[in-house]
């Protein structure tokens, strides 16, 4: 069965996929970074986000201004997360709140069930596309649809300007200080409170990039987020909590991995290969590829 | 310089945790330009004054004043970014940023145009020249010995663009000789060149010595006596409760 051309594919394949995957994955750890809590409603965002993209759109901008509707999108998802943070997630360190992990457990899986029930209440359980224009390309070997190959090149550029966000610019670096020592940041006149709203927006808006992206892909249903946000979960424990690098590289080990298991072993099993890789990392590494053993407080 | 208004000033300033009474009513006034010395045993309260005068706890009592201005109820960036700066006992530098990282993060709030930029990173630099860390200005903090963390971490308080009056919490602490002679330097010629206030907790009485003209002595939680090392060290009450016969 082996052959290097399928082995090509597979690797194109694969390294497509995750980087999309990467991007939820970054969400999930820059929230982490800075905000010192996992927000378990991730895919819900996601889910926003492939809504708002379904929604601008099949009733708005048309499928030709896909990559307009997809920032429309992401901008949309940032500024409920904006809005949310200071009323759910602000207490945490403001309310006097002794277990912050069990606080923000709770909040963030009651807010899944919310914002899940909500969609389901209000647009159905029916699977809905945007549909797209794109016409499909030639990877070398792989002939790719289009929409996939569309989403894998506006996460490259979103990861490049999250990248170059955080190293270029002020607000990178009152972020990366904040993620460092937030007593620090604030001894150094940062405004953490209101920098927690910004990264909270940032993280979740890149998970609903990630759903706008994906909306054509996969399909749109309230419970779309569910798969996205698995990966991602199992990409920040293979690359490390809290590194951005490692966020990257695992989605895109994670991505070759399904999709080498699924070309050349069994494809009914490809979403259990990515945990075959996360037990393997775990046995080795047990705190990720680039993950630290204990944060310098 | 008595007659001048302070710079720095707690009035009747209380912090109760639970029955434990940590600040007494303590009444200090700091004067703008001065290089004032905080002794006092373990458990004394030091930390918890400094800790209220800079918004990390809130007083349950009296007030603190800044150039007049009361700094009750403002957040530990606002106070900081309004010129009262401290540093910390235990490092708190940023381990994964540059050096050179750590000295501009401060320096955020008056980054405003291209220019505030490049004078923060030109003043960055000078100040790794002063500590002797230029060598290191792109190595990650982390890979930094203990002393050397102290150093980053005090000259990351110069950086503050409005810096007036600069709280240093055990700055010679677990430190060797050469770095404390450097860090004694920088507080010195910053004290010269820029008429900046200084409050320094510390147990070295030979720097404190050589530092700072006046000294409060704090003792459960009281201001129990105040003046140069020699006064307080004639004082009979002061030196059995901290000095130590010894010492005289």
């Amino acid at each position: 069965m082996f052959s290097l051309e399928l082995f090509t594919q597979a690797l194109i394949a694969g390294i497509v996929i995750g980087v999309i995957y990467a991007l939820m994955a970054l969400g999930i750890t820059f929230i982490y970074s800075i905000v010192k809590m996992i927000n378990w409603s991730m895919g819900e965002f996601y889910m926003l986000g492939s809504y708002a993209q379904y929604l601008i759109v099949a009733y708005w901008l048309g499928a030709d201004l896909w990559y307009v509707a997809a920032i429309l999108s992401a901008a949309t998802v940032f500024l409920i997360g904006w809005l949310i943070e200071p009323i759910l997630i602000k207490p945490m360190f403001t309310g006097g709140i002794e277990r912050r992990d069990d606080y923000a457990t709770v909040v963030t899986i009651a807010l899944l069930l919310l914002l899940r029930n909500l969609a389901t209440a209000i647009s159905g359980p029916y699977q809905r596309t945007p549909g797209t224009k794109l016409p499909g390309v030639m990877l070398g070997p792989l002939p790719e649809s289009g929409a996939r190959f569309a989403a894998f090149l506006a996460a490259l550029a979103a990861i490049a300007l999250f990248y170059l966000l955080l190293k270029r610019t002020w607000l990178g670096l009152a972020l990366r200080a904040t993620s460092q020592s937030r007593v620090g940041a604030q001894t150094a006149g940062v405004d953490v409170l209101s920098l927690d709203k910004i990264a909270f927006g940032i993280g979740v808006g890149l998970a609903g990039l990630a759903g706008a992206l994906l909306a054509p892909v996969f399909m749109v249903y309230p419970t779309d987020g569910v798969v996205t946000t698995t990966k991602g979960f199992e990409i920040i424990v293979i690359g490390g909590l809290g590194s951005v690098p490692g966020a990257l590289i695992a989605g895109v080990a994670l991505g070759i991995a399904e999709s080498l298991g699924a070309t050349f072993i069994a494809s009914a099993y490809q979403n259990a290969y990515g945990f075959v890789l996360l037990l393997l990392v775990l046995a080795l590494r047990p705190s990720g590829l680039f993950g630290e053993r204990l944060r310098q407080a | 310089m008595n007659g001048a208004a302070p710079i720095l000033e707690t009035r009747k300033l209380s912090k109760h945790f639970g029955g434990f009474v940590a600040n007494d009513a303590i009444d200090l006034a700091v004067q703008p330009g001065e290089i004032r010395g905080i002794i006092g045993p373990n458990g004394a309260g030091k930390s918890t004054l400094i800790n209220l005068m800079t918004g990390v706890h809130q007083p349950s009592s009296g007030d603190v004043l800044l150039a007049g201005e009361s700094l009750v109820g403002r957040k530990p960036h606002e106070i900081a970014r309004k010129g009262l700066v401290r540093s910390f006992q235990v490092s708190r530098v940023f381990g994964n940023l540059s050096l050179l990282d750590n000295l501009t993060a401060p320096h955020l709030a008056a980054a405003r145009t291209r220019e505030a930029c490049q004078e923060g990173v030109a003043k960055a630099r000078r100040l790794l020249d002063l500590v002797r860390l230029t060598s290191l200005t792109d190595a990650p903090a982390k890979t930094l010995s203990g002393g050397q963390r102290v150093l980053l971490q005090a000259a990351a308080g110069f950086m503050m663009p409005a810096l007036t009056c600069y709280l240093l919490d055990e700055p010679f602490a677990g430190v060797n000789p050469v770095i404390k002679d450097q860090l004694i330097a920088l507080i010195e010629e910053e004290s010269r060149a820029r008429g900046l206030t200084f409050v320094i907790v510390s147990h070295e009485m030979a720097v404190m010595r050589r530092l700072c003209r006046k000294i409060t002595v704090l003792i459960e939680g009281r201001v129990v006596a105040e003046g140069s090392l020699d006064e307080i060290a004639s004082r009979a009450d002061v030196v059995t409760a901290y000095l130590g016969k010894s010492f005289a």
